[in-house]
């Protein structure tokens, strides 16, 4: 892990008139990763691509793509990524294949020798339509191809699959796999937890511009809690009191509770003692983490 | 009424709030254009009594115009030369018509194929209202304005010292072409999925009907005046001995284009048109490769049209303008000098017409910058710059489009002026093309001020239409209103040559060129380093 991040982001700030979106941001995305950034609506998700991108100007922190710097460097980072809006727009009286060949040729690559072909049945498109006439799940497409068409270093994907149907969003989770396959870097932004949860090796969640959460997912789940369900011979032993455990529910011989990591090697012992018919423990989904992260406040989810 | 109404089974629901929601969203666009209209109706109302002394020189300078083919192609002929109203209103009856006619093409595109290309109507879809409501809200937002704005006419008018029977009726008529314009619009926006289509059908439409009067008004075949608006405008007789009934001929034709409109609504189906689109090329060409190819590309259907427009009206007036010498009356000299220029006629005459291209050429700039601030908060140009597109090439596109263009047009002005001027001429092909071309540094200062709006937020690029609009007034009214020298001086239009008849001045150029060079090299500094989106 000696390699230099691709894209590396401390402190960032950026203000909107009196609004903070981003409120020292960091972000660190190691070459040859999927990095999942998480985050809802408005957490600054696209805020943090758009400084990535050269399009913002940061009013505090530093941020380097490629080693290079977002603002100054801006045509020769891009040459080297593709990016792939959240809302495309395209050009109403272009058909969807000069668009797409215009954004090859404009990032330095040649349509001819380029995957679009392939793309574009893979993602059955038709590229002879104007742009007013597509639905926003075939702008999508359009961008998406033109992204995937090319072997880019760094792919930045903000919210690709919006609008696209599951037999599209299966699409798009190969081509990811493909680019990555040849060692390319993906920074994939998303609401949706199962697609992140899909593709991404490690993720950051943000909050109200903030990254709060940063990591693999395997160091994540052990941070939480698992929820622990276990169905015993003997009389079911009192875990409440100890130390890491939550939500204890007894019926009969089953007892179920969720478990802090420090507190698992006492309550399996405790369990182990009484006697075990059948254990499940079941890590937490990145659903449960995201509530965990985003309700902070509420009671029970943090300690 | 309203029971029949209810039982109709295609009843439309939501009409009244979209209606609600059009005058909303165009509270600030038409309150300018109406600001504007009014003004100088009511300037040129107020005016024409101090401007002539007494009723012979005023009768004498309504008889030179009528004698001038030149003059009546522009504007329309007195029909009573008697009238004050009629003479006071020369400008108003048919020229300004014609921007009644393009505010209300505005509204209702905006209302209607646009909204439909935007997905609004889409969004509207889903909710409880019928088929036919958007259109029909179009339909009745551009009948209400114009109405109003008639109204409006008539009483800036009366405030202006015209007689109110004759103001009613030349509401009347700008109410009418109002009327028409609505129908005309709702057509021409069914038949074609594009908004810049439809408003290129619409525009063109317009000026058919313009044309069509122009010749009718100036040659034998006077009937033609008789199938176009803008020849009721003056056949009205507004001012003289009025004939009412032609009030019906707007409404009928107008009954008749929403009609139309309406059939050809109901046989499509949403996000098309009637023409059905050409599928575009499945892979683009290997010169569409960078920001600028990209722009002129994008914008070469509209620099067609406005080529093809801009040759149309230059052939037209350098044909007409060589009878202009014919007639050497102090009255129309007078007049002339009022207009924008004082000598020979036919000089004047072409300088009026150069400065006119000039503000109609520089509206081109307008438009362009203003595409460009739509594709940067659409999303567009973040697109574009997200590839190995510098920031100054992104920037560069917009410019070169905007100010070439018009420089282009500019050209094409001088050219068709002086093809059309033919050897009837003491001045050579080069002076009439050098005329056009010596408005550039005025048109490129006013571009430069929109591109400067632009630079500063994209959603300022708009205002620049405001400028132009704003340069525009000041040179028709001012003089009328008699404001001082330096609001005038304002304008750059003010310091751009009044070629042929007068000789280029190399200094109001020169510093012209420096202030839009000065204001383009500021833009580019606020550009570079400001947020896109």
């Amino acid at each position: 892990m000696t390699e230099a991040p691709v894209i590396s982001v401390q402190g960032l700030v950026k203000t909107f008139g009196a609004f903070r979106a981003l409120d020292e941001l960091d972000l660190e995305v190691l070459p040859g990763e999927v990095h999942g950034f998480l985050g809802p609506n408005g957490a600054g998700k696209s805020t943090t691509i758009r400084s990535l991108l050269g399009l913002l100007r940061a009013d505090a922190g530093s941020m380097s793509v490629f080693g290079l710097d977002p603002w100054r460097d801006a045509v020769e980072i891009h040459r080297r990524l593709a990016y792939v809006p959240g809302d495309v727009a395209l050009w109403p009286n272009l058909s969807g294949g000069e668009v797409i060949d215009l954004l090859i040729r404009m990032r330095g690559g040649d349509p001819e020798t380029s995957r679009r072909e392939e793309l574009l049945e893979r993602f059955d498109l038709d590229p002879t339509k104007k742009g007013r006439a597509y639905s926003k799940g075939n702008r999508q497409k359009v961008a998406l191809v033109a992204a995937f068409a090319a072997d880019s270093e760094l792919l930045v994907l903000d919210e690709p699959t919006s609008g696209l149907d599951p037999l599209m969003e299966q699409v798009f989770n190969e081509c990811v796999a493909e680019h990555t396959a040849r060692g390319a870097t993906v920074l994939l932004s998303s609401h949706i937890l199962s697609e992140v949860e899909r593709l991404a090796a490690r993720v950051t969640i943000i909050r109200a511009g903030r990254a709060v959460e940063t990591g693999t997912l395997e160091e994540m789940r052990h941070l939480h809690r698992n929820r622990i369900e276990a169905v015993l011979e003997g009389p079911v032993p009192d875990v409440t009191g100890m130390a890491g455990v939550h939500d204890v529910h007894v019926e009969g011989q089953q007892l179920v509770c969720t478990v802090d990591p420090e507190g698992l090697t006492e309550v399996l012992g405790a369990l182990t003692a009484a006697g075990v018919q059948a254990l499940t423990s079941t890590p937490p989904t990145l659903e449960e983490l995201f509530l965990d992260v985003y309700r902070p406040d509420l009671e029970g989810a943090r300690r | 009424m309203s029971t029949l109404v209810g039982r109709v089974p295609g009843r439309q629901v939501g009409v009244d709030l979209l209606v609600r929601l059009a005058l909303r969203r165009d509270r600030v666009m038409v309150a300018a254009w109406y600001a504007v209209l009014l003004l100088v109706c009511f300037a040129s109302a107020s005016a024409t009594t101090t401007l002539y002394d007494t009723e012979a020189e005023r009768v004498k300078a309504a008889e030179a115009i009528n004698a001038s083919p030149g003059i009546v192609a522009l504007y329309g002929p007195i029909l009573d030369v008697h009238s004050a109203g009629e003479v006071a209103m020369t400008k108003m009856t048919v020229l300004y018509s014609v921007f009644v006619a393009i505010m209300v093409l505005f509204v209702v595109r905006r209302h209607t194929r646009m909204d439909e290309e935007d997905g609004q109507f889409e969004l509207l879809g889903g909710t409880a209202i019928t088929r036919d409501a958007p259109l029909t809200a179009a339909v009745v937002v551009g009948s209400g304005l114009s109405l109003l704005l008639g109204v409006l006419a008539a009483a800036v008018n009366v405030l202006g010292g015209l007689p109110v029977t004759g103001s009613l009726a030349f509401g009347g008529s700008w109410a009418g072409t109002g009327l028409v314009a609505t129908g005309l619009t709702a057509a021409a926006c069914q038949l074609s999925a594009s908004a810049r289509t439809c408003a290129a059908i619409a525009s063109s439409a317009i000026g058919v009907l313009f044309v069509l009067r122009a010749v009718g008004d100036t040659t034998a075949a006077s009937w033609l005046s008789w199938t176009t608006p803008f020849g009721w405008n003056t056949q009205l007789r507004a001012y003289g001995n009025t004939r009412w009934w032609i009030l019906l001929l707007y409404v009928a034709m107008a009954v008749v284009l929403v009609g139309g409109a309406v059939l050809l609504a109901r046989r499509r189906d949403l996000g098309s048109g009637i023409f059905a689109p050409r599928p575009g090329p499945a892979t683009g060409s290997p010169r569409l490769a960078d920001a600028v190819a990209l722009a002129v590309r994008v914008h070469t259907p509209m620099l067609v049209g406005w080529t093809t427009a801009v040759a149309v009206l230059g052939l037209v007036f350098g044909a007409i303008s060589p009878s202009f010498d014919a007639f050497d009356s102090k009255g129309i000299e007078d007049m002339l000098r009022r207009i924008g220029g004082a000598g020979a006629f036919r000089d004047t005459l072409l300088g009026a017409v150069i400065s006119v291209l000039a503000l109609v050429v520089t509206c081109f700039a307008i438009a362009v910058v203003g595409h460009g601030g739509s594709d940067e908060h659409d999303g567009r140009t973040e697109q574009v710059l997200a590839t190995a597109t510098s920031r100054a090439r992104a920037f560069l596109a917009t410019l070169v489009v905007g100010v070439l263009g018009a420089t282009w047009l500019l050209l094409v002005t001088g050219v068709t002026l002086a093809v059309g001027v033919g050897n009837d001429t003491d001045h050579s092909f080069g002076r009439l093309v050098g005329s056009a071309l010596a408005q550039g540094p005025a048109v490129w200062t006013v571009a430069a001020v929109a591109v400067l709006c632009f630079a500063v937020r994209s959603r300022w690029a708009l205002l620049g239409w405001g400028v132009v609009v704003l340069f525009a007034t000041l040179g028709q009214i001012g003089e009328l209103l008699g404001l001082p020298q330096w609001v005038l001086d304002l304008s750059p239009y003010t310091h751009a040559p009044r070629m042929p008849l007068a000789d280029f001045e190399p200094v109001p150029a020169l510093v012209l060129s420096v202030i839009a060079a000065a204001l383009l090299a500021v833009s580019w500094l606020r550009y570079r380093s400001r947020d896109i989106g």
